[in-house]
């Protein structure tokens, strides 16, 4: 192990080079869909508007609640033939977003689960245009910086159980819609 | 990217993460043509659900759920299972008992793990002292008791994930887990920690190049059950749940062993001077404390004897 004895960090700096969120960009959903099915050909946009009569199946199938009636879904075209489905999903966390894709095959099987984004926020802090403020004219070399340079994060276990209820929630939506 | 730049046949990053292990896995890699990136990264990511099956207390066909269930029978574990369980005995050896894989019901009762109606009845009694390890990747459970590889686990998953990205060929890469996280390659990287009074902030803790470092603290899993306060972290010897809101960081060689001792600091920070002095590793424990001014709410403490390191000045800041 080596790691130079740079424990140089005093407390009140470290207070201050404190940063507001932590923002990061896996894959795209293009990208995200050629890594799913790298064989096929087309990926046909097909959103889902869900009926009030299957909004209902939904949540009692997967015991969670559908904030939005509408779901971005693409289906997967091998040579003409429908071979699965790709799903975009947004989950909401304590202090996270995170948008995520999963891919079925057409029995409604997952094949994969991909985070797209990842985006920490500070609830109404981050919203606050005024507190947002005092973290402009940071300069390059500040001890932390806003951009994609913290990348190291180190921090108790954030639970993945919000995506866990959404993958649920994707396959409750297969069997009402996408049959 | 200056390095990047003097060698441009490695300038290919990628960083992908799945949520995996209960929680978000993000792996990094650093190699010469994305497709061999593309192909190290599958490779890492199958390593760590490897585990995970392996593992798990959720999945009734783990390895883990298999011990619980097999009451004093015996059975035939992976390696890689045996491997960990060694491990968790040596820790467990060496803590005295601050650190023990026998903490499942505790978990349980708590919610933070399922109740399994299949499982041989456990001795209250039971501890570690009651795993035998036997020859041919045996174990017996000389006491029926239920155990839990979650405080050891996921930081074995994330060794076994790095040395995936090596035996692929890569030349450097990043595995996180939720906090357990391990490096390689030739450039240190800065390793932030969340602020244990305000998790969304981030805290620079140490340049680290070949490593693990790993935290435990309760910002995001402490809970109310029945008015008392329920944590995930467990003081082993006294089987109650922890209540501090510190967070606590050790750096260690291997991811597994960061993981486990963040534990034992975490369960008692004098005694575990000794335990990580031992395994030549190295803590940091990040307090809010209360006797400051909001801003200046974090405090530096440490078990391990370097606050001398930490005499810097502290910059002005303008307000």
């Amino acid at each position: 192990m080596q790691h130079p004895p740079v424990w140089l960090i005093a407390p009140a700096i470290v207070a201050f080079a404190a940063a507001p969120a932590y923002a990061v960009q896996y894959l795209n959903i293009e990208q995200a869909q050629k890594q799913f099915f790298p064989q096929a050909d087309s990926f046909a946009s097909s959103p889902l508007e869900l009926t009030a009569e299957q909004k209902a199946f939904v949540e009692k199938v997967a015991g969670v609640r559908m904030r939005y009636a509408k779901q971005p879904v693409w289906k997967v075209l091998d040579n003409g033939k429908p071979v699965g489905w790709v799903v975009q999903d947004e989950v909401f966390g304590k202090h996270e977003f995170i948008t995520y894709a999963v891919a079925l095959d057409t029995a409604g099987t997952v094949l994969g689960v991909e985070i797209l984004d990842y985006r920490e926020t500070h609830g109404r802090e981050i919203r606050n245009a005024n507190w947002r403020a005092q973290f402009n004219g940071k300069k390059h070399g500040a001890p932390l910086r806003l951009d994609n340079d913290i990348q190291n994060i180190s921090g108790a276990t954030l639970s993945c159980k919000h995506i866990s209820e959404g993958v649920r929630r994707i396959l409750a939506l297969h069997e009402a819609a996408l049959k | 990217m200056n390095r990047a730049a003097a060698s441009p046949q490695h300038d290919h990053t990628l960083t992908r993460a799945r949520p995996l292990l209960g929680t978000l896995v993000e792996i990094s890699v650093r190699g010469a043509s994305t497709h061999a990136l593309n192909t190290a990264i599958e490779q890492a990511f199958a390593a760590v659900e490897r585990i995970q099956t392996l593992m798990s207390y959720h999945d009734l066909t783990s390895d883990v759920s298999r011990l619980n269930r097999s009451g004093t029978t015996g059975i035939t574990v992976d390696p890689h299972t045996w491997f960990v369980l060694d491990t968790a005995r040596t820790l467990a050896a060496v803590s005295n008992g601050l650190f023990d894989i026998s903490i499942a019901p505790e978990l349980v009762r708590a919610g933070y793990l399922p109740q399994h109606t299949d499982f041989a009845s456990a001795d209250a009694a039971a501890n570690w002292r009651h795993i035998e390890l036997l020859p041919d990747h045996r174990v017996r459970l000389s006491r029926p008791m239920h155990i839990d590889l979650g405080g050891i686990a996921k930081g074995y998953a994330v060794d076994c994930a790095i040395l995936a990205l090596q035996d692929a060929g890569m030349q450097a890469g990043r595995v996180n887990a939720g906090g357990d996280l391990r490096v390689f390659g030739e450039a240190a990287e800065t390793i932030h920690v969340r602020h244990p009074g305000a998790a969304t902030q981030l805290l620079p803790l140490c340049q680290l190049r070949e490593g693990a470092v790993a935290t435990s603290a309760p910002y995001y899993s402490q809970r109310q059950v029945n008015g008392c306060v329920a944590s995930p972290l467990i003081n082993a010897a006294t089987r109650q749940p922890c209540t501090d809101t510190r967070s606590v960081s050790v750096l260690a060689d291997c991811c597994m062993l960061a993981d486990a001792l963040t534990k034992v600091v975490f369960a008692a920070p004098t005694r575990a001077i000794a335990v990580l002095q031992h395994f030549a590793a190295h803590a940091a424990v990040i307090d809010a404390d209360p006797r400051l001014p909001a801003q200046y709410r974090v405090r530096l403490s440490e078990p391990t004897g370097w606050r001398d390191a930490l005499q810097t000045e502290p910059e002005a800041v303008a307000a």
